[in-house]
């Protein structure tokens, strides 16, 4: 009964109809007779307002300063003694073995570093040609924890686009005095037995290039021209305009055009579409927020600095922001199998070398500055 | 250059009437003004900050370049109104600050008064005046509790630092004096397996 | 009301499972207003902390955390950080201070000094850039110039004919900072003003000479563009002079005389000391005073931070010019004897 009533309201009546509503078989029903309506696609939000809460994960990071009433001479001995726990060690960190070395395989995802961004230079190709780089800079990075997929799942960070194969590894940089933290933010580094660090991210690995805790990065992770992600904070603008945020138009100064000049037009338009859909462009908070480079390109290396110099000035934030830079994944550009005979896994080790590194590391089309000036060969 | 941490950029000051830097400049020529002739005064904190540098700069350009300098001359006749103070600057701060290695003034930031404007106050001082001092001198701190027990640890980690070197050093040269006896092994390889990590490391560093 | 009372109520009890019996976490508050904890005896579980973090934050804590602000380090921090004892694995720049260049030096070699910004600073990257330089400076030589002396510049250049371009011209515009120092050249060619710009530190660059060192009354000399022909037109068979030893470098103070209009910028209303007096035409007069009220700011003369900020200060300047006045000398002196062993193998 109920089906038949629906069906009268929303096809017309037809005789194939009145037949079928008793029958229940719609496989009769010729597909002109069926409804279409095509509904626009809600695109999804493109921007994400900021969280003003903190994720219910993270521990209390700051705390007050230290006490007042302690005299100098009593303020180094505290600071000799974090530099000696810390610094000068001399066994070990690692309580366990050393973890197993696996190659590279098709489908490995290693960890990333953090770096500084230094700001921008010019270089030259062979050809004569100039090119922008970015220096980045790895300054002081260890790796902190290792969380396997099986466990990383029922992590409430856990999102449902990181899939089972993923483990979590966090990586940590800049060290720092552990007493302007708080106890629980120095318990995170116990496990690593590195000083507490100012800065902490997480980077998915799959489980064969997990890097045990404690151990440093440095900038020998990459090799020169590598193809890198480099993901950084834009810079903070505060609350702007539609025009600042949205490159909107406006109205124009003159011709009657009154208080609105920098303005945005309609929200939005009548009858099925109205309201104003998710996700509209109109003022609010701008920038501070993660946005990626992807498939950079590393043209030169200083090993002694540890500092990538790293293909264009694009790179989001301002100079003396953290970057946090990985293996591409881009399909074209990503690390092949078959090319991977030197790819440092899980990462670079000192004890990998036998002899010492060169200072500087060049690309093959880089231009060395020590090198006579560029001749082109004329034509016979 | 300044020696004390200060904003990268200027700040733009509320100042009424007249939002220009012409009346921003002015204000913070009265702060300055009075920081030299008072070496105390009390403007709102934002303001204090902001002068502080200028103070500090005309304090620099004074001591190096010497009250025979045109352009420093000039400098010091618009920054102090009352001309009698251009004098003080040359003869009296010149001569305290010639071999001061850090910043000439402090800057304290008061409490922020409750009902009021919320906006926090700021005391600007030079150093070395003969006003009693801001904050009101400490008790002596040394015989407290946790001052002792860390006195104590103090004197016991360095001495077992120092203990500690000094057995590796005879038990080194004991050793050495042993393989002179025997005459089995050179000094060098002795002293080589002694510390390899301590060679990896450097290593690491000179590479 | 007793353990049983709350119990039943149920009021912000958490239970939680422990070898499958329900029992209570921690007390709470009574019906009347006390406080009632259960005794940690009765409690069969682990110690949990009771510590609770207030993720709500009060109105004024979030409008500052909305409010813009830098989300960069300090330069001065992150000295702090590369100098650490904490720290290693990489090194930190040093400070030699053992030699002192020459007061003028400065103007020199005017690109070694670099951007003012402190924003855009840092340490590392400009020592780089700096050793860079000084490096590309032994493959060739970069004599000393200025804006207002003729010079002859050859670069590879794929469209000549033997893939070589030779260029001899005036100086009109010199700037940079770093490896993105520029200068520009101007002659005329055929009847026709030419002007090329060149990156100094480009590997395109085979040779740099100065024929006439000399300087002009500008800092910029764009109004040539402006002015008849031949005060811009040098043969390309002109032979350097070069000056005695420790002479001055001239002021070359000719007055030009600019074309009638239409100009490429209104002359008039810079401070040029090139040119001739210009007859101002009542027009004229109203523009300068318009762009001369506009930006009349006196205050700046006198604002010590405004120059503060633009300017690297002296200490620091001080630091890198002796740095880059010591490499040069030993150049110097290797350039020196390599020539001696030149002369005599011939």
């Amino acid at each position: 009964m109920a089906s038949k009533s629906l069906f009268t309201c929303i096809l017309r009546p037809s005789p194939i109809t009145l037949l079928c509503a008793n029958n229940n078989n719609l496989a009769l029903l010729p597909s002109s007779y069926a409804c279409v309506q095509q509904v626009r696609h809600r695109r999804f939000p493109k921007f994400v307002v900021r969280p003003t809460t903190r994720k219910v994960w993270h521990v209390r990071k700051w705390t007050q300063k230290h006490d007042d009433k302690l005299i100098t001479s009593n303020e180094q001995f505290i600071q000799d003694i974090v530099v000696q726990n810390y610094a000068n060690k001399s066994e070990s960190p690692l309580k366990d073995a050393p973890w197993n070395r696996n190659p590279y395989i098709k489908g490995t995802r290693r960890t990333g570093v953090l770096a500084l961004k230094l700001g921008t230079m010019v270089q030259w190709t062979k050809d004569g040609k100039g090119i922008n780089v970015t220096l980045l800079q790895v300054l002081d990075n260890h790796v902190i924890n290792y969380v396997p997929p099986e466990l990383y799942k029922f992590y409430p960070s856990h999102l449902p686009h990181h899939s089972d194969r993923f483990g979590l590894q966090v990586v940590g940089a800049l060290s720092c005095d552990p007493r302007q933290f708080s106890k629980p933010y120095n318990n995170l580094f116990v496990k690593a037995g590195v000083p507490p660090k100012r800065w902490l991210t997480r980077f998915l690995v799959t489980p064969d290039a997990a890097v045990q805790p404690g151990t440093p990065l440095c900038v020998n992770h990459f090799r020169v021209g590598d193809y890198v992600d480099v993901q950084g904070r834009t810079r903070d603008w505060g609350f702007q305009g539609v025009i600042k945020r949205w490159h909107m138009k406006g109205m124009p100064a003159s011709h009657g055009v009154t208080k609105s000049h920098r303005k945005m037009g309609s929200t939005g338009g009548g009858g099925d579409k109205d309201g104003i859909w998710k996700g509209k462009h109109m003022p609010g908070m701008m920038g501070n927020r993660f946005s990626t480079l992807f498939g950079v390109k590393i043209w030169r290396i200083n090993t002694k600095y540890n500092i990538l110099y790293v293909r264009g000035r694009s790179i989001a934030g301002a100079p003396h922001t953290f970057v946090r830079v990985s293996d591409t994944v881009l399909p074209t550009k990503r690390i092949k199998a078959e090319n991977a005979e030197n790819v440092p896994m899980p990462t670079w080790f000192p004890e990998d070398e036998t002899e010492p590194i060169p200072e500087e590391l060049f690309d093959e089309e880089m231009f060395q500055f020590t090198s006579p000036s560029v001749e082109l060969e004329a034509e016979s | 250059m300044l020696r004390f941490r200060h904003q990268m950029q200027p700040r733009k000051l509320k100042v009424t009437p007249g939002a220009n830097p012409q009346a921003r400049i002015n204000k913070l020529r009265e702060i300055v003004t009075g920081l030299i002739r008072y070496e105390r005064v009390e403007p709102l904190w934002y303001f204090a900050d902001e002068a502080r540098q200028y103070a500090e700069r005309l304090l620099y350009l004074a001591i190096k370049n010497g009250d025979k300098h045109k352009e420093t001359m000039e400098l010091a006749d618009y920054w102090l109104e009352e001309k009698d103070l251009v004098h003080k600057l040359f003869k009296v701060l010149v001569p305290r600050y010639k071999n001061y290695k850090t910043c000439y003034t402090d800057l304290h930031k008061l409490a922020v008064e409750y009902p009021g404007s919320g906006i926090p106050m700021g005391v600007l001082e030079l150093r070395g005046n003969p006003w009693p001092p801001i904050i009101a001198r400490q008790r002596d701190t040394k015989f407290i509790l946790s001052n002792m027990l860390l006195t104590a640890a103090k004197q016991d980690f360095y001495n077992t630092k120092q203990q500690l070197k000094s057995d590796a050093a005879t038990k080194r040269q004991q050793l050495i004096e042993k393989s002179d006896d025997m005459h089995t092994i050179r000094r060098t390889d002795d002293s080589s397996s002694v510390d390899p990590p301590a060679k990896t490391e450097n290593l690491m560093m000179d590479r | 009301m007793g353990f049983k009372g709350l119990f039943e109520s149920g009021q912000g009890f958490t239970m939680t499972d422990v070898e499958g019996k329900l029992v209570p976490e921690r007390g709470r508050m009574d019906v009347e207003g006390a406080f009632t904890h259960v005794s940690s005896s009765q409690v069969n579980v682990a110690y949990k902390s009771t510590h609770v973090i207030n993720y709500k934050r009060t109105r004024a804590e979030i409008g500052q955390a909305l409010r813009k602000k830098p989300n960069y380090l300090h330069y001065d921090l992150v000295d702090k950080h590369r100098s650490s004892p904490l720290q290693k694995g990489t090194d930190n720049i040093t400070v030699e201070t053992d030699v002192k260049a020459p007061r003028d030096y400065r103007f020199i070699m005017p690109e070694f000094m670099p951007r003012p910004h402190f924003e855009y600073r840092d340490r590392v990257l400009e020592k780089l850039e700096r050793r860079d330089m000084l490096r590309r400076r032994t493959v060739i030589n970069i004599p000393e110039f200025y804006v207002g002396s003729i010079m002859a510049v050859t670069v590879s250049d794929p469209f000549a004919p033997n893939k070589k371009n030779r260029f001899l011209g005036i100086c009109i515009d010199r700037g940079g900072h770093g490896l993105k120092a520029y200068f520009v050249l101007r002659n005329v060619v055929d009847g026709l003003g030419v002007e090329i710009f060149y990156q100094m530190y480009s590997p395109t660059l085979h040779s740099i000479e100065v024929i006439r060192l000399e300087k002009r009354l500008d800092d910029r000399l764009y109004y040539l563009r402006n002015c008849p022909l031949e005060h811009s037109t040098f043969s390309f068979d002109m032979e350097p002079i070069a000056l005695p030893r420790g002479a001055q470098v001239p002021v070359n103070t000719l007055k030009l005389k600019l074309n009638p209009k239409p100009w490429d910028e209104r002359w008039e209303r810079q401070d040029l000391k090139g040119i001739e007096p210009i007859e101002l035409t009542p027009k004229m007069i109203k523009g300068i005073q318009k762009v001369h009220n506009a930006s009349a700011t006196p205050w700046k003369k006198h604002d010590l931070m405004l120059h503060y900020r633009s300017k690297v200060n002296e200490e620091e300047e001080e630091t890198i010019m002796a740095e880059v006045y010591k490499e040069n000398q030993l150049l110097e002196s290797m350039r020196k004897t390599s020539k001696a062993t030149l002369k005599k193998k011939k």
